[in-house]
């Protein structure tokens, strides 16, 4: 039975192969049905494995004999499993009316799919090798995603991302050569897996090693000083795939760090060294530097990843704090930005899908002639700002009444002051263009509207997750208490 | 005595036998026998490889009719056997891929000549591999060095003469240099045959009288093997005889040649120093520091190209450095490091070549990036293989280099002070070797609208398809069940001590 | 460490031989001077060679006369060395010589490094 887990990963990068190999499908129709359908299969077998596997480990092979490739599904793997679902399913449907005028649709799903599944993967990995190996192929995957259009400005952003992400690999990398002379397995185990024995006298090495793999995974999270990256490589892309990368792709990195930080080195290893203290002060920079470059960015695509930028920096906070509130917080904002994220992007991209429009100023009088879309970009931005009753207001509080009962010297009130500047300047960034869009003044041409609504292709995905990250506030308890048990298990 | 005990010397003689009648046969039939004598070869190889795996320890061949200590030995181990059949994959490989390209090449009336060096080739690195007295292994060194300057020169133009031509002499001084070393061991010790000259040298030892001497012949021997397998800096003919050779010669000869060269120089290090003489001198010092060196300057060079024959060359500098690396790091487990990236290198090198003339042909043989955009486009297969290759470069997991690379960390973190030097350079040379090589996927993966170029199919490279699979699944298999393999090295490692 | 020199002369001179041969090979220009350097480096070794097998006061290792004690002979071996190196080297040699006639005959001139200069404007 426990070979179930292997179909939700193996599934979606076969039938993504089969779709990269085959010849030119004659009619789109059949591109997209075959899409659809790997979509859905791969949804209810990810599901079914999530409920009649969980906790099984299987083996897959030993790539040497203390190295085995082995899958787990456990809690935080689900969360990010299911996060990773509805943001993969929704944008891919979005993507079947979008992606009409973008050339190469057959790759654009062969790697779409496939990216999928690597995804899958990552989540119920089990020990550290088998996440090392998804974790690369996800970044090779996923560059075709940001090469898409093959313009010079996108195969130079593939390249910074790929560059980024490889440096941030190999940091893993170098951190994993330690941590496997001086642990008693890789295999991600609640607490620390460091042998005692072994690990006396190194601390300060290990210390060292732990570092330099959570700045390694934080690449890929966009913290700063390593997330120029982020901001070339996710507007680059077409607009479903931007939908991905900013809200599932990235969150890779913090899978990892949680890995690295909760499963391998624990929790009690990190506390009150420098390294709790540097990474949350880069968490904090990169938490404010993002915001207020996004606050000044006129390229609405560009200004949301700058937002993600910001946005994931919360979680990784909330991570480093290391108190069961803030981490509760942290992986409640792994939710809630992903749902919201991915509306925003999708959002994005209709509007550029219809009107062709990129900047946020040109953007007058949109909520006149696309209201459904404008709203639910709306009722979104108000859930990254963190107003209730969204989840992003859940998670924030989360955030911040961690830090606050956390008493790290400084940083206990630091942080939630941070916090509340850069949900300040959210909204400054995000609610101006509901503001113009809904209202855009007196001297504004009314004439020159028509309903630009788009179809419903492109509507349902975008009004679903919305809905789904305005339940996520109203009824949170469904996802606290079973993060706040799971953040109990690990701490 | 079995009678699969005569199959290193069966392995040796039909090489050579087969390169003799291959001058006379007609063209075509040369090629065939060409090709039958390498698998025979190899096959003997195998049911070697696993007669030794069986009985669990190694045994001396003697040739002739005297005696140790004056005749001539053959030693066969299981590092032995292994390193023979993967030499013989790797050369068949390399000659099914370059075939066509041969043929377009090279005039019609040197086909032959060809045969007749490879062939030459192969049984020269046999005999590397196999022999147990040193002055054979100089003897079988300067032919291996002739034979390879052929392959160079096969395809002529001057590039190739000027490339053959500095080839031979670096290659003269390191033979010169090795020559001296083992005519100064002689005279240290009085024999030529491995195992009696251990025994001497740790009498020597133990008088402590000749350290001096011993030193210097350590050092004469090492550093002139360096110089022949091309470690940084004397690497200066490799980018040339690599870049402008006929596809088949740049493979053989890239992983090969120069690891045929390092295997020899392991095996003084084991069976003729002694592995802890040779760890107590500084030499395996000076190896790491030039290892480190070729590493990240290998790589530099390979950025600054803008040739893709030349890039794959300067990369082949860098690998070699990995391999003096895990040598100078003293360690067991360095050791068995380079011997598997002697092998890894060996497969990616060579699928990496083959690749790479697929790319030129579909783009008007120009090798100059420019004009690769949407190479892979042209000819799928070949950007796939080439695409793996680079991969398996970069260090991704499931493919050879992975393999290494961990194996490499592993042996580092063993040793305190040179860990964090080898950790650092290795993460460094790791990320330029993920610059250039994921550059060059990019370019060719990059789609040119109306390209004059025409593409291939399938139908017109059976050959040439079928090798490159052949290649990428040797290297997968390296990547993905690489312990059998490690644990082979490790056996056949410690039969070499 | 001079008076072992001085009985060892014979090695000395070896060693110095070797010197110039590999220094020649290495810095001369001029391909077929490198040539020479190259025959000087390894005639220095077989020099090297004969003078450790010949010992002072016996004959060559040929059976005359029926006199089979080992004492009246030199060490065979280093002589056998000896001749296996020279037809190396030989071989070498007409190696290196017909590379240098095609390059000279194609480039018109011995100087290595001028040829290379001349290749990199053909662009080859």
């Amino acid at each position: 039975m426990s070979y179930f887990v292997l179909l939700p990963i193996l599934f979606p990068i076969l039938s993504g192969i089969f779709l990269l190999v085959r010849k030119e499908m004659k009619n789109r129709q059949s591109l997209l049905i075959t899409v659809g359908a790997a979509l859905v299969i791969t949804t209810v077998l990810a599901i079914t494995a999530m409920l009649t596997v969980r906790d099984e480990i299987f083996l897959v092979f030993n790539l040497t004999r203390t190295l085995p490739v082995l899958f787990k599904i456990d809690g935080v793997g689900v969360i990010f499993g299911i996060v990773g679902i509805i943001v993969f399913v929704c944008a891919g449907s979005f993507g079947f009316e979008y992606m009409k005028h973008e050339e190469h649709e057959k790759r654009y799903y062969g790697f779409y799919l496939i990216v999928f599944g690597i995804l899958m993967a990552l989540c119920f990995a089990g020990n550290l090798v088998t996440f090392y190996l998804f974790f690369e192929l996800l970044t090779l995957s996923s560059m075709p995603l940001v090469l898409h259009t093959g313009s010079k400005e996108a195969v130079m952003a593939g390249l910074k991302y790929l560059f980024y992400s490889l440096c941030g690999a190999y940091m893993v990398l170098f951190g994993f050569y330690f941590i496997n002379r001086y642990a008693n397995t890789l295999s991600f185990s609640e607490g620390s897996v460091l042998n005692p024995e072994l690990a006396a006298g190194h601390a300060s090495l290990l210390l060292g090693a732990a570092f330099v793999m959570i700045m390694g995974f934080s690449v890929k999270a966009g913290m700063f000083p390593m997330h120029a990256w982020l901001t070339a490589a996710h507007p680059a892309a077409p607009a479903p795939a931007s939908a991905v990368l900013s809200a599932v792709i990235v969150k890779a990195g913090v899978l990892g760090i949680i890995r690295v930080v909760y499963y391998l080195f624990g929790a009690s290893f990190l506390q009150g060294t420098w390294v709790q203290s540097v990474w949350m002060t880069l968490a904090l920079i990169t938490v404010f530097m993002g915001s207020l470059l996004a606050y000044r960015e006129p390229v609405l695509k560009k200004r949301l990843a700058y937002s993600t930028v910001s946005q994931i920096s919360y979680i990784l906070f909330g991570l480093a704090v290391m108190d069961p509130d803030a981490l509760t917080g942290g992986m409640l904002h792994v939710i809630c930005h992903s749902l919201v994220k991915a509306v925003l992007f999708l959002c994005a991209g209709a509007i550029i899908y219809k009107t062709g429009k990129t900047r946020a100023d040109e953007l007058r009088g949109i909520g006149k002639e696309m209201p459904v879309l404008l709203w639910c970009y709306t009722v979104a931005s108000l859930g990254l700002v963190g107003i209730p009753p969204t989840g992003g207001f859940v998670s924030k509080w989360y955030l911040a009444a961690g830090a606050l009962s956390s008493g790290i010297p400084g940083f206990f009130w630091i942080g939630p002051a941070v916090l509340l500047i850069s949900a300040l300047l959210t909204a400054g960034y995000l609610l101006p263009i509901t503001i113009s869009g809904f209202f855009p003044g007196e001297d504004f041409d009314y004439g020159g509207l028509k309903k630009r609504e788009p179809g419903v292709l492109m509507t349902l995905p975008i009004a679903l997750l919305t809905a789904l990250s305005v339940l996520a506030g109203l009824f949170p308890n469904v996802l606290t208490d079973f993060i706040a048990r799971l953040a109990a298990d690990i701490l | 005595m079995d009678f699969i005990q005569n199959f290193p010397f069966f392995s040796i003689m039909l090489s050579m036998f087969s390169g003799t009648v291959c001058s006379v046969l007609p063209r075509r039939a040369a090629r065939w026998v060409n090709t039958l004598m390498i698998s025979l070869i190899g096959v003997l190889s195998f049911v070697l490889l696993s007669y030794l795996v069986v009985r669990g320890e190694s045994y001396v061949y003697m040739m002739g009719h005297f005696p140790a200590p004056w005749g001539n030995e053959i030693r066969a181990g299981i590092l032995e056997a292994g390193t023979a059949l993967f030499f013989c994959v790797i050369m068949l490989l390399s000659m099914l891929g370059g075939r066509k390209k041969l043929q377009e090449e090279v005039v019609e009336s040197k086909h032959n000549m060809y045969y007749i060096l490879v062939n030459l080739l192969l049984s020269s690195l046999l005999a590397l591999v196999y022999t147990n007295d040193l002055f054979t292994a100089y003897v079988f060194v300067e032919i291996n060095t002739i034979a390879a300057c052929g392959l160079i020169m096969i395809r002529q133009n001057g590039r190739t003469i000027e490339a053959a031509v500095r080839y031979m002499i670096m290659s003269l001084l390191g033979s010169g240099l090795l020559l001296l070393g083992i005519c100064m061991l002689y005279d240290l010790t009085g024999h030529l045959l491995m195992s009696n000259i251990q025994a001497a040298v740790q009498g020597i030892l133990e008088d402590g009288t000749y350290e001096v001497p011993l030193l210097v012949t350590i050092t004469l021997m090492s550093v002139g093997l360096a110089i022949k397998s091309a470690l940084f800096p004397f690497h200066a003919w490799l980018p040339d005889a690599y870049g402008y050779s006929t596809v088949s010669s740049a493979a053989i000869l890239s992983s090969l040649v120069s690891k045929g060269y390092i295997f020899l120089l392991i095996k003084i290090i084991y069976r003729v120093i002694g592995y802890n003489v040779f760890g107590n001198s500084h030499i395996i010092d000076v190896l790491f520091v030039f290892g480190l060196m070729g590493m990240i300057f290998g790589s530099l060079n390979a950025i600054q190209e803008n040739d893709i024959r030349r890039m794959i060359a300067f990369s082949s500098v860098a690998q070699i450095g990995y391999i003096y690396m895990g040598i100078g790091m003293g360690t067991g487990v360095g050791m068995t490091a380079s011997v598997f990236h002697i092998l890894s290198h060996a497969a990616t090198k060579s699928l990496l070549f083959i690749a790479a003339i697929g790319l030129t042909d579909v783009s008007g043989g120009s090798r100059h990036f420019i004009d690769l955009t949407g190479a892979a486009y042209r000819n799928k297969w070949a950007g796939v293989a080439f695409t793996v290759g680079s991969l398996s470069m970069v260090g991704v997991p499931m493919f050879s280099g992975f393999i290494s690379k961990l194996l490499f960390a592993q042996a580092a973190v063993q040793n305190h002070v040179k860990m964090l030097p080898a950790l650092i350079v290795l993460a460094i040379s790791t990320i330029l070797n993920a610059i250039y090589f994921m550059k060059t996927v990019i370019r060719i993966y990059t789609p040119e609208e109306g390209s004059e170029y025409e593409s291939v199919t399938f139908k017109n490279m059976k050959t040439y398809a079928v090798t490159l699979v052949c290649f990428i699944l040797l290297n997968v298999l390296l990547g993905v069940s690489s312990q059998p393999i490690v644990d082979l090295i490790e056996q056949g490692l410690s039969m070499f001590a | 460490m001079g008076s072992n020199l001085l009985i060892n002369y014979g090695e000395a001179v070896a060693m110095l031989l070797f010197v110039i041969g590999f220094t020649n090979l290495l810095l001369q220009k001029n391909l077929i001077k490198k040539i020479i350097g190259l025959n000087i480096m390894d005639s220095a070794v077989y020099l090297f060679l004969a003078e450790k097998g010949y010992i002072e006061g016996r004959t060559v290792p040929i059976v005359v006369n029926g006199v089979q004690d080992v004492e009246a002979y030199i060490n065979p071996i280093p002589s056998g060395l000896v001749l296996t190196g020279i037809v190396v080297s030989v071989s070498v040699t007409a190696l290196m010589l017909s590379l240098t006639i095609r390059l000279y005959r194609r480039y018109n001139t011995l100087d290595l490094d001028e040829i290379s200069t001349r290749l990199k404007k053909e662009g080859l």
